[in-house]
């Protein structure tokens, strides 16, 4: 019975109507950064706000019903990716649960954060591309050995975003990052299946890329997502935490 | 009357007047089609025999050409420009250049544009001829939450309002001297400055909705009258429960084969 109670409890008429706000939100936030002509989505904004402030259950409700009423009047799309938006809004109120959205973390963390993550990429990312011409998986160490340079420019570059960029935001942003690699895991499938690995942005250059290093349909998908996908969650998570940081106290204790 | 956003072309054909679940479990039941037959032909056969031929009938089949002209063309020239140079096996059928394409590169895309033509052809079908909120009040009829079915007509509604106050935060933060155009550094920098206020001013509106909704008996207990109803026939409700049944065959035959083949 308790999770009957918990789904419950996650749904007010004050959430109900956030849910539809924040519906908006994420359609209006992303033709912004459309205007912006930034190279993020940034369309989960909202999403991850309703996790943040209502639990894991209202944002999951939120993320599927946003994907698809967007489908419904502007995109056709993006109907198909619900449950992904549903998985990232439920893991915005999981994490929200830990308080990754009200606690401030020290810069030097932020950047820790910055550096293991660009790291893993591309270790991932190179993995990947290697695993599928040779057919065995590599071995971190070796791999590491063999392109030393790479990988200590990209660790600084990890290391300065954290540090300038993420800031206070450090455990948000890190929850973001690991909502991003479960959201690229999991919207591969469908991306590759129903779109044939496409999407007729500016990201599809990543997977030619990967499809010329030899890679297969799926794999491209996903190392596209993995490189595009936590990212763009961890900046929408670090737009949350300011967001969280700004609401009037009264907002937050519901 | 508030203006809303949909793809909802109005008119009044068959297909228009049709019970909304009707066409959504007709949507439904095409667009799995293309996925169950093992031809890559098929999801063509499908649009052009079946959701094209309904389209003229719901005399909405220019727009939905267009649309889905436009919503496909990127993907396919994607598809065919990746698929098709970067296979990397298989029967080389001619060269680019220093690129080779492949016949089995060029199959996968011609079949894998088939399947975006028919998701898309399909769902456009349904939304082009159903009311948005006629949908969701056939919806709540099954059984849908009346909360769910709220979210989603209240939504659709605002969004308008919401593109408008976007606008105008645009323009108030320029005439500030916030540079929304230029180089990266400085689009990248404008994000804040733009999406904060928009959201912050939005969940302000929150408290004032929850108040007026409720003030009007949104928690109220018992059924609810709807205002505009669809019509549905006996005729229809017997073409459901065909197309349920064909669903369901389509699903074990494809799970069916699935068994078969991986013995």
């Amino acid at each position: 019975m308790s999770i009957i109670n918990s789904i419950k409890k996650d749904f007010t008429t004050r959430t109900l109507v956030l849910i539809s706000v924040a519906i908006v939100i994420n359609i209006a936030v992303g033709q912004l950064i459309f205007t912006l002509k930034l190279p993020i989505y940034l369309d989960s904004i909202g999403t991850v706000l309703v996790g943040a402030l209502a639990g894991p259950w209202a944002g999951a409700l939120t993320g599927a019903l946003a994907d698809i009423i967007w489908g419904l009047t502007i995109n056709p799309t993006v109907f198909w990716f619900f449950y992904v938006a549903a998985v990232i809004g439920a893991m915005a109120g999981i994490a929200a649960k830990m308080g990754v959205f009200e606690r401030s973390s020290p810069r030097w963390l932020s950047a820790l954060i910055g550096g293991i993550f660009f790291y893993g990429l591309t270790l991932f990312i190179l993995s990947l591309t290697s695993f599928s011409r040779e057919g065995l998986i590599p071995n971190a160490i070796d791999l590491t050995r063999q392109n030393a340079l790479v990988f200590i420019i990209v660790l600084f570059i990890g290391l300065a975003m954290g540090y300038f960029f993420l800031q206070k935001a450090g455990y948000a942003g890190f929850a973001g990052l690991i909502t991003g690699v479960v959201a690229a895991i999991i919207s591969a499938p469908t991306a590759a299946i129903v779109y044939g690995g496409v999407t007729g942005a500016g990201t599809d250059l990543l997977v030619a890329a990967f499809r010329a290093s030899g890679a297969g349909i799926l794999a491209s998908t996903m190392a596209q997502g993995a490189v595009s996908d936590p990212f763009d969650k961890m900046v929408s998570f670090l737009i949350v935490w300011l967001i969280i940081q700004a609401l009037p106290a009264r907002f937050k204790a519901r | 009357m508030t203006t809303s956003i949909s793809l909802y072309i109005p008119g009044d054909s068959g297909l228009h007047r049709l019970y909304p679940i009707t066409k959504l479990l007709l949507a439904l039941a095409l667009t799995l089609g293309g996925f169950i037959f093992p031809v890559t032909w098929a999801s063509y056969v499908i649009f052009l025999g079946i959701i094209l031929p309904i389209s003229i009938w719901g005399g909405i089949w220019k727009q939905m050409v267009w649309a889905v002209w436009k919503i496909v063309l990127p993907f396919a020239i994607s598809i065919f420009l990746i698929q098709g140079l970067f296979w990397g096996s298989g029967t080389v059928l001619f060269y680019i250049g220093p690129l080779s394409v492949e016949k089995d590169g060029i199959a996968f895309a011609f079949a894998s544009v088939g399947r975006i033509l028919l998701v898309i052809g399909s769902f456009l079908m349904l939304a082009m001829t159903t009311r948005p909120d006629l949908l969701m009040n056939a919806l709540a009829k099954l059984g849908i939450p009346g909360a769910i079915t709220y979210i989603v007509v209240t939504t659709i509604q605002i969004i308008p309002r919401f593109q408008a106050k976007a606008a105008t935060i645009i323009d108030a933060q320029r005439s500030r001297g916030l540079k929304t155009e230029g180089n990266f550094l400085q689009r990248a920098r404008s994000l804040t400055p733009l999406v904060l206020p928009l959201v912050l001013s939005s969940l302000v509106d929150v408290e004032e909705r929850a108040i007026a909704i409720e003030a009007r008996a949104f928690n109220a207990p018992g059924p609810k009258t709807i205002l505009i109803d669809s019509v549905d026939t006996q005729n229809q409700r017997i073409a459901r429960y065909i197309m349920v049944i064909i669903i369901i065959l389509m699903i074990g035959l494809r799970l069916w084969w699935l068994l078969t083949s991986a013995n």
